[in-house]
């Protein structure tokens, strides 16, 4: 009789203690150790904010999830794969005339290649098939590459997406006809400067008599008058913009006094959002910001979860005690550099990413924003080696008056391309955009200063990327000499 | 081929590509025939006109400006085979209920090859056949499908031209009127 006793004590005990552990995890606890595998790249920074990709309900079908995970696959990546002019874009794969192919790789859905939570298969670009992928489409029947094209007859399928000549989704500075467009044309043009780049560097700065004129219009509290600060912020394009000290210490006031009484010391980035509408939207779009994504799930209220367990109306002091015990790992609200995965140099460690991180907000140091700013913190090959590169060379040189503007080139010039729209230059701030694969970097960088054919060697040459483009490509990538081939000796491989 | 398949209630597919007509379209138990036929008088409709009132029109004969296949990139008007593959990718995008493809024995583009054996069937029975459409039932990814393939014949300059002259053409001697591939309507049958 005891021990039949004892064994329920223990039996109720285990349910009693489990249950308490899955509410605490389910409330608002750490979720670490529920991650069924690490997550690759950049989603290290959500991969506790569960329900930013995991939104189906509990028990649906396969299909279901696979479909959901890929909305929330585009929640992020929407802007991206509309600008690659997507190669085989979902809806490509979607009518059942493509049933055949769904058997080999389910292109109708994100995950068929790119599969979370499985570090031990997943490739550059969080690609989870094996490197020959290509092969499953493109080697039988009409499809096959080896036939169509005279110069593919023998090519191994592992070198269609790591030679430099295709890629999956972008393929924009890839496909045939740009590469006989854009053939036989020097390494280097003659007047080798970047347009946007130029037109961006020319912008007007305030004349020293509209500086003295801003000067003596500063209107702000006497404690947080500076002197420093305000010549700063009056040789700035803010002050020619009319933005002043109220403009972000104190948006909503109309007089003096508003202004006193409303004044906040340190803004929030919001200030710089509600003007700089593109610059935060792609900010939060790559690395140093997506945790602001909108879309990023919020940190989970523990009086809601409470709701969902079927306590609909927890005391408060039952959720100040939660809250005050159980810490909620989801999101933190900003990236800081002691969870960067890159090598960062040993003083950038403990670093918040904020506008002000890399923007002196009054002092507007675009130089610093373009160089100083990445160098403080990189510490990889390719950004260490940046200083002592043909690139920074013109740069300096660009600066010193010997070269006119958008000669020189600097992190930014390839990391964060500016556009221009209806005389609107926009930087993209989403600084990976251009990354991965790298030939995306070609038509908004590259092609403004080289040939096509040099660009694309070039990114090839992963050496040649390490020391920052200081040398010539090792490689060449024959894919331009192919397509040239076909449209010169039609015979070889046109009209079939 | 004109044989009677089944039944299929029509009304998503009335209400998505035929407006305002759509009540007429909209009866439970209209055939899989009569449907796919509706749906192909619409397409070869908007595709005759954006063939010959634009691209012919204006590339052609007013010379104003160039359609392209890179149309992004030549600033240049969308080719109408490229017109009725965007307009068959939104409607695959928003709805499983009906899909439909420009396909041909001689694609420019190898995507647009048949690629199950009813396409290929179709494809050649309406070459086979100038006038008729071909109809039939097939199974694909586990669900069975009523198809019917139309004839896309070249009706302006503008197609046979651009077939001809373009270095992925496998057929190089398209005259005005000959049936350069078919119209392949899908649709479920359960």
């Amino acid at each position: 009789m005891k021990t039949k006793f004892l064994w329920m004590a223990w039996g109720i005990g285990t349910f009693a203690l489990a249950g308490v552990g899955l509410a605490r995890i389910y409330v608002t606890g750490d979720r670490t150790d529920l991650l069924p595998g690490q997550t690759a790249g950049v989603h290290h920074q959500i991969e506790l904010a569960c329900e930013t990709c995991h939104t189906s309900k509990p028990f649906a079908g396969q299909k279901k999830i696979r479909k959901d995970i890929n909305k929330t696959c585009v929640n992020c990546h929407k802007d991206e794969l509309k600008a690659s002019d997507d190669s085989h874009p979902i809806k490509k794969f979607k009518p059942p005339r493509m049933a055949a192919y769904w058997d080999e790789i389910d292109a109708r859905f994100c995950t068929s290649c790119h599969s979370e939570h499985r570090p031990e298969i997943t490739s550059a670009g969080l690609v989870t098939q094996p490197g020959d992928f290509c092969v499953a489409c493109h080697s039988e029947g009409d499809q096959d590459v080896r036939v169509n094209r005279e110069s593919h007859e023998g090519l191994g399928f592992e070198t269609c997406a790591t030679a430099g000549c295709h890629n999956f989704h972008d393929n924009r500075a890839l496909y045939e006809d740009f590469l006989v467009k854009h053939s036989d044309q020097p390494w280097l043009q003659e007047d080798p400067t970047h347009s946007i780049e130029a037109a961006a560097r020319e912008k007007p700065r305030p004349e020293i008599a509209d500086i003295e004129a801003y000067l003596a219009e500063v209107s702000a509290p006497v404690s947080a008058r500076d002197q420093g600060v305000e010549a700063h912020w009056a040789g700035s394009a803010h002050a020619l913009a009319d933005v002043n000290c109220a403009s972000c210490h104190a948006p909503k006031a109309e007089t003096e006094e508003e202004v006193t009484a409303q004044w906040i010391e340190h803004p929030e980035e919001k200030v710089c959002a509600s003007c700089h509408k593109d610059e935060a939207k792609t900010f939060a779009l790559g690395r140093h910001g997506m945790r602001r994504h909108p879309e990023v799930s919020n940190p989970r209220p523990a009086k809601r979860m409470l709701k969902r367990l079927g306590w609909s109306d927890p005391s408060d002091g039952a959720i100040a005690f939660l809250e005050a015990y159980l810490v909620d790992p989801t999101p933190a609200p900003l990236m800081s550099t002691a969870e960067a995965r890159v090598p960062l140099l040993p003083d950038a460690h403990g670093e918040e990413l904020t506008c002000s991180t890399c923007h002196d907000p009054h002092e507007q140091d675009l130089q610093f924003a373009a160089v100083g700013a990445c160098l403080s913190c990189h510490a990889d090959e390719h950004s260490q080696n940046f200083t002592q590169s043909p690139h920074f060379a013109l740069w300096q040189r660009e600066l010193a008056g010997d070269l006119p503007p958008g000669s020189g080139v600097t992190c930014a010039t390839c990391h964060m391309p500016k556009t221009e729209r209806r005389g609107v230059i926009t930087t993209n701030h989403n600084q990976n955009d251009t990354l991965r694969p790298n030939e995306k970097m070609i038509r908004p960088t590259c092609l403004e200063c080289h040939s096509l054919e040099f660009a694309i060697d070039a990114l090839a040459d992963p050496e040649l990327v390490n020391r920052n483009f200081t040398g010539q490509p090792n490689r060449h990538i024959e894919s331009l000499d192919w397509a040239l081939k076909r449209v010169t000796q039609p015979t070889e491989g046109a009209n079939q | 081929m004109g044989n009677k398949i089944g039944k299929i209630k029509a009304s998503i597919l009335g209400a998505a590509l035929m407006g305002t007509t759509a009540t007429s379209a909209m009866a439970d138990g209209m055939e899989f025939e009569t449907v796919a036929d509706l749906l192909h008088l619409v397409m070869s409709s908007d595709r005759t006109v954006y063939t010959r009132m634009v691209v012919n029109r204006l590339a052609n004969e007013e010379g104003v400006i160039t359609a392209s296949e890179h149309f992004v990139d030549d600033k240049a008007l969308v080719l109408p085979a490229q017109m009725f593959r965007f307009g068959a990718e939104m409607v695959a995008e928003n709805t499983d209920e009906f899909s439909y493809s420009l396909l041909s024995l001689w694609p420019i583009n190898k995507q647009n090859a048949p690629t199950t054996p009813m396409e290929e069937e179709g494809l050649q029975y309406i070459n086979d056949n100038p006038g008729e459409n071909f109809y039939g039932v097939e199974e694909l990814g586990g669900d069975e499908y009523f198809t019917a393939v139309y004839a896309d014949v070249a009706v302006a300059p503008a197609c046979y031209t651009c077939h001809n002259e373009h270095k992925d053409s496998p057929r190089t001697d398209f005259e005005g009127g000959d049936v350069m591939g078919g119209v392949v309507i899908r649709i479920p049958v359960n």
